[in-house]
C-alpha cells in the first residue's frame, strides 16, 4: 500500500487503464476463438453466391477493374484449391471466372486456367468452351488463347474434337504471340482427323520454317507417311486412332 | 459630381490627370487630390443573407480623405464598420456602392495594394512556416526579388525582436510575437501607406509601446498610417486626426485638439474635513459631490462659478487640498458621442455632401 | 513569379502535412504487402503487384486530394491567413492558380515516389522491363490527379471542406462512369440522350487517363494517346480554374 501511495495518481490511473485494456484483449481473443470453433461455418455451396455480376461490378470499381479482377483471381484460386482437395464440386467456378474476366478482359491466364479447371475437373466442357470463346472474342489477336482453345478441344473429355482443335491451332500460328509449336500441333491434329491434304501442307511449313533439326526430321517423316497413305489408299498408315480422354466425375 | 481639388486654389478642372487612372468605365469620375493617400467617395457595403434576404448595412456612404504623411485614428464601437472599411480598402470585400483610391489608384485594381502594408486584426499565419520563411514569402508576394526578400526578412525579423530564433515555427509563437511578425510583414517592402486593424490588440504594455514607437517611426519617415483601435490613449498620442464611425456612418473627423477643445473643462476640488457635505441650493446641478474614505471630491462643471464654490467651502471651514482643472479625455468624448448617437433616431449624418470643410482635409 | 511563390508555399504546406507523408508510407507498405499475396496468385504475382501498385497510387492520391485539397482554400478563409495574401497586389485568379499548382506538384511527388517504389519492387522480382509502361501509367495517373486537384480547388474556394470533398468525390465517380454514361444515353430518345451526352462531356473524362490494363500486361500506349491526355488535362484544368476564379472574384472574406 505504501508503494502505491508513493506513485503519482496519474501514473496509477494510466497503469490501471493499460492493465484493464490488456485483460479485455485477452477476453476478446478467447471469445473470438470460441466463435470460430463453435459457431456454424458457412456451407460451401453458399460461398461466392453473392458475387455480383461483372457488368454491375465494373462501374462500381471506378476504373480499378484490373485490381478487383486480381482480388477475384486470388479468391478463385483459393476456391479451386479448396474444392479440388475436398468434393471436386465447382459450381461457382464459371461465375467467378466470368466476373473476373469481365473486370479484366485482357487477363489471358484467367481464361485458360478457368476453362481447363472447368473442363478437366469440373466436367463442364460447354462452359469451359464458352469462357475461352468469350476471351477470344475480346482478344481476337491473342495467339495464346487460340492455342489453348485448340488444346482444350484436343483434350476434350469423352472425345477429342481434332478438327476444331486444328482450326484453333492454325489461328494461333497466324498470330504474332502464338506459341511456336502451334503449326506443328495443327498439322498433327489435321493428320489424325483424316484431313491429310492440309496436314501435309502444314508439315511442309514446319519442315521449311523450323530451326530445330529434330522437328524438321519429324516433319519429313510425317510427310512421307502421308504420301504413302495417299498413294496406297491406306489412310491408317498416317491416321492414328488416339486415346479418348477420361471424363472425371465429382465425388 | 464634385470638382477635383488639387493644390491650385480656384482650379476646379475635371479633366483627367494623366498620373492616375480614372475610376469607373465609360464615365468621368472624380479624381483624388495628389496629396491624398486615401480617398473614398460614397463607399458603401451592404450584406444580404442569400437565404433570409436579410439586409445588414455594414458601411454607409463613407466620404473620407487621408493626406499623405498623416496618421489617422479610426474609432468606433464594435460593429461600427471599421474593419469593413479596412477590408474594402484592401480588396478583401467588394463595395456595394462607391469607390476609393489608395495612393491615387482605384481599389478595384490590384495595383492599388502594391505600396501598402496591411495588418489585419488578430493576424493568423501559416503555422507550419517559421518566421524567416513567412517573411520571405510575404516579401515575394509584395514583389520583392528572392534575394531582396531574404535580406528584408532577416532585417525586419530582427527589428520585430524575433531574430534570435528565426527557425522557430509560427505555431509556437505567442500572440504578441504574431502581432510583431504581422507588422514586420506589413513593413518589409517599405510601403507608403500602412493600414492597421487593431495593431495593439492583445499586446502587453511593452508590446504596445513597441508598436507605438514603430508607428511613430513610420510617421517620421513620411508614411501615411490609418489604424483602428480601441486603446484611445494610444490614439491620442499618435494621431494627427481621428475619425469616429458609428453604426456604419462617419460621424466626426477632426484633430484630437479640436475634438476636446470645444468640450467644457471641469474642475476637481479635493478637500478633507467635509463630513456629510450638503450642497447649497444655488450650486445644485453645478457641483457634484463624491465621498471617499479619506477625502471628499467635488466636481465643478461650470468653471466660471469656481469663486462661489471656493467661498462656500471656506465659509464651511472645509480644508481645501487641491484644485485641478480636467479636460475631457478622448475616451470620454468618444463614449459620449457613441451614446448620443445610439439614443438618436435615424437622423442624417453630418458626414455627407455639404459638410464642414474641417472634415475633409487638414 | 507570385504564382510560383504561392505554389511553393502550398507545396511546402502539403509536404509538411502528415497526411501526405502517411499516404506515401502507407502506399509503400501496401505494395510490400502484395508480395505476401503473390504466392497465392499462381504465377501472376507480378501482375498483382502492378495492379495493386497502380491502384494504390490512384486511390491514395485521391485520398490526398480529398483530405488535404478539400480544405485548401476554405481553411485559409476560416483561419484568415488569406488576408495576408489578398491584401497584397495579388489577383484572385493568380492566388487560385498558385494553390492549384502547389497542390498538384505535391501529388506529382506522391505519384512519382510510389511509382519509383513500384518499379523497384518489380525490378527485384526480375520484371524491370515493365519500366516504360509503368512510367506511362504513372504519368497518366498524375494527370488524372491534376485534373481532380483543379476541381477540388474550385469547390474549396466556394464551399466547406466536407462539401468540397463530397463534390469532388461525386465528380470523380461521374468521371469514371463517363464512358458508361455515353453508352447509357443511346437507350433514350434523342433529347434526353443529348442531355446525358452533355453531362458526360462536362464531367472529367477520367478513363482517358487509365492504362492500368495495358500496364498489367507490360504494354505501352501510343504517343498520340499521351498527347491527347496531356492536352485534355491542360484544357480541362484551365476551364475549371477560370470558373473558380469567376466565382471567387465576388466572394467577401468575413
Amino acid at each position: 500500500m505504501r508503494v502505491l501511495q508513493s506513485v503519482p495518481p496519474r501514473v496509477l490511473r494510466m497503469s490501471a487503464a493499460w492493465a484493464l485494456a490488456l485483460t479485455l484483449v485477452g477476453f476478446v481473443f478467447q471469445v473470438s476463438d470460441f466463435a470460430y470453433r463453435r459457431l456454424p461455418a458457412p456451407r460451401p455451396l453458399e460461398e461466392l453466391s453473392y458475387y455480383p455480376s461483372g457488368m454491375l461490378l465494373r462501374p462500381a470499381t471506378l476504373g480499378h477493374g484490373e485490381t478487383a479482377a486480381d482480388l477475384a483471381w486470388l479468391r478463385a484460386v483459393q476456391y479451386y484449391g479448396e474444392h479440388r482437395s475436398s468434393d471436386m464440386r465447382f459450381t461457382r467456378m464459371y461465375h467467378v471466372f466470368d466476373v473476373l474476366t469481365t473486370l479484366a478482359p485482357g487477363f489471358i491466364p484467367a481464361y485458360v486456367f478457368g476453362a481447363f479447371a472447368l473442363a478437366q475437373e469440373g466436367s463442364d466442357f460447354a462452359r469451359a468452351e464458352a469462357l475461352m470463346e468469350k476471351g477470344l472474342g475480346v482478344n481476337p489477336t491473342s495467339g495464346r488463347l487460340a492455342f489453348e482453345l485448340g488444346f482444350l478441344h484436343y483434350v476434350r473429355p469423352g472425345g477429342r474434337d481434332l478438327r476444331r482443335a486444328a482450326q484453333y491451332f492454325e489461328q494461333a500460328a497466324r498470330q504474332p504471340d502464338g506459341p511456336p509449336e502451334s503449326r506443328r500441333f495443327a498439322a498433327f491434329a489435321r493428320q489424325h482427323s483424316g484431313d491429310l491434304g492440309v496436314a501435309y501442307l502444314l508439315w511442309a511449313e514446319v519442315a521449311a520454317g523450323s530451326e530445330n533439326p529434330y522437328l524438321r526430321k519429324m516433319a519429313g517423316r510425317e510427310m512421307r507417311k502421308i504420301r504413302e497413305a495417299v498413294e496406297t489408299g491406306r489412310a491408317e498408315l498416317a491416321v492414328k486412332r488416339l486415346t479418348t480422354p477420361i471424363v472425371r466425375r465429382s465425388r | 459630381m464634385r470638382p477635383a481639388q488639387n493644390g491650385l486654389a480656384g482650379n476646379t478642372s475635371i479633366v483627367p490627370d494623366k498620373k492616375w487612372p480614372v475610376a469607373g468605365v465609360g464615365a468621368l469620375q472624380m479624381l483624388p487630390d495628389a496629396g491624398l493617400a486615401i480617398s473614398t467617395r460614397d463607399l458603401t457595403k451592404v450584406y444580404r443573407n442569400p437565404w433570409t434576404l436579410q439586409v445588414v448595412r455594414g458601411l454607409e456612404g463613407l466620404d473620407l480623405d487621408v493626406r499623405r504623411g498623416e496618421v489617422l485614428g479610426y474609432l468606433g464601437p464594435n460593429g461600427a464598420g471599421k474593419t469593413t472599411t479596412l477590408k474594402l480598402l484592401t480588396g478583401l470585400h467588394k463595395p456595394t456602392r462607391g469607390t476609393a483610391w489608395l495612393l491615387g489608384v482605384p481599389i478595384h485594381e490590384t495595383a492599388s495594394r502594391r505600396r501598402i502594408g496591411f495588418l489585419p486584426e488578430q493576424p493568423y499565419f501559416y503555422d507550419y512556416l517559421n518566421g524567416i520563411e513567412y517573411l520571405e514569402f510575404a516579401g515575394c508576394l509584395s514583389g520583392l526579388s528572392g534575394g531582396d526578400a531574404h535580406r528584408q526578412a532577416r532585417h525586419w525579423l530582427g527589428r520585430a525582436g524575433l531574430g534570435e530564433r528565426p527557425r522557430l515555427v509560427l505555431r509556437k509563437y505567442s500572440k504578441g510575437m504574431l502581432q510583431r511578425l504581422g507588422l514586420a510583414a506589413a513593413l518589409l517592402h517599405d510601403p507608403e501607406l500602412l493600414i492597421l486593424d487593431e495593431p495593439m490588440s492583445g499586446l502587453d504594455p511593452f508590446g504596445r509601446r513597441d508598436v507605438r514607437e514603430l508607428i511613430q517611426e513610420q510617421k517620421e519617415r513620411g508614411v501615411t498610417v490609418l489604424f483602428s483601435s480601441h486603446i484611445l490613449p494610444d490614439v491620442e498620442i499618435l494621431c494627427d486626426r481621428v475619425a469616429i464611425l458609428l453604426q456604419g456612418r462617419l460621424t466626426r473627423v477632426a484633430t484630437v485638439g479640436e475634438l476636446v477643445q470645444g468640450s467644457r473643462q471641469r474642475i476637481e476640488i479635493r478637500c478633507t474635513g467635509a463630513g456629510t457635505l450638503e450642497v447649497p441650493a444655488n450650486l445644485d446641478g453645478v457641483v457634484e459631490c463624491r465621498q471617499r474614505s479619506h477625502e471628499t471630491v467635488l466636481t465643478l462643471s461650470a468653471e466660471q462659478r469656481l469663486g462661489e464654490v471656493l467661498e462656500w467651502l471656506l465659509r464651511s471651514r472645509i480644508q481645501i487640498r487641491t484644485v485641478t482643472p480636467n479636460r475631457v479625455t478622448l475616451e470620454e468624448l468618444f463614449m459620449a458621442t457613441a451614446e448620443g448617437a445610439g439614443s438618436r433616431s435615424e437622423a442624417p449624418s453630418p458626414a455627407r455632401a455639404g459638410e464642414p470643410a474641417e472634415r475633409r482635409t487638414a | 513569379m507570385i504564382v510560383a511563390a504561392i505554389a511553393r508555399n502550398t507545396f511546402r504546406e502539403a509536404t509538411r502535412d502528415r497526411v501526405v507523408t502517411g499516404v506515401v508510407l502507407f502506399g509503400i507498405a501496401a505494395m510490400l504487402l502484395t508480395q505476401l499475396l503473390s504466392p497465392l496468385a499462381l504465377g501472376e504475382g507480378h501482375r498483382l503487384t502492378i495492379d495493386l501498385g497502380l491502384t494504390s497510387i490512384s486511390v491514395l492520391g485521391m485520398l490526398v486530394v480529398l483530405l488535404a485539397g478539400s480544405s485548401l482554400i476554405s481553411k485559409e478563409i476560416e483561419k484568415r491567413t488569406i488576408y495576408n495574401l489578398l491584401s497584397r497586389p495579388i489577383g484572385r485568379p493568380v492566388y487560385l492558380t498558385g494553390k492549384w499548382a502547389g497542390m498538384a506538384g505535391a501529388l506529382w511527388v506522391v505519384a512519382a515516389t510510389l511509382g519509383a517504389a513500384l518499379w523497384a519492387l518489380l525490378a527485384l522480382r526480375g520484371h524491370a522491363g515493365h519500366g516504360p509502361s509503368l512510367a506511362q501509367a504513372v504519368y497518366l495517373a498524375g494527370l488524372e490527379l491534376t485534373v481532380l486537384t483543379s476541381l477540388v480547388v474550385m469547390f474549396s474556394a466556394l464551399s466547406t471542406p466536407v462539401l468540397s470533398a463530397l463534390y469532388t468525390l461525386g465528380a470523380y465517380c461521374l468521371g469514371q462512369w463517363s464512358g458508361d454514361l455515353r453508352g447509357f444515353a443511346h437507350q433514350f430518345p434523342p433529347g434526353i440522350a443529348g442531355a446525358i451526352e452533355v453531362v458526360a462531356n462536362l464531367v472529367p473524362n477520367l478513363p482517358i487517363f487509365n492504362m492500368r490494363s495495358l500496364a498489367a500486361a507490360g504494354d505501352t500506349t501510343s504517343g498520340f494517346h499521351l498527347g491527347v491526355a496531356s492536352g485534355y488535362a491542360a484544357v480541362y484544368c484551365a476551364c475549371v480554374l477560370c470558373l473558380a476564379a469567376a466565382a471567387f472574384e465576388s466572394r467577401d472574406f468575413k
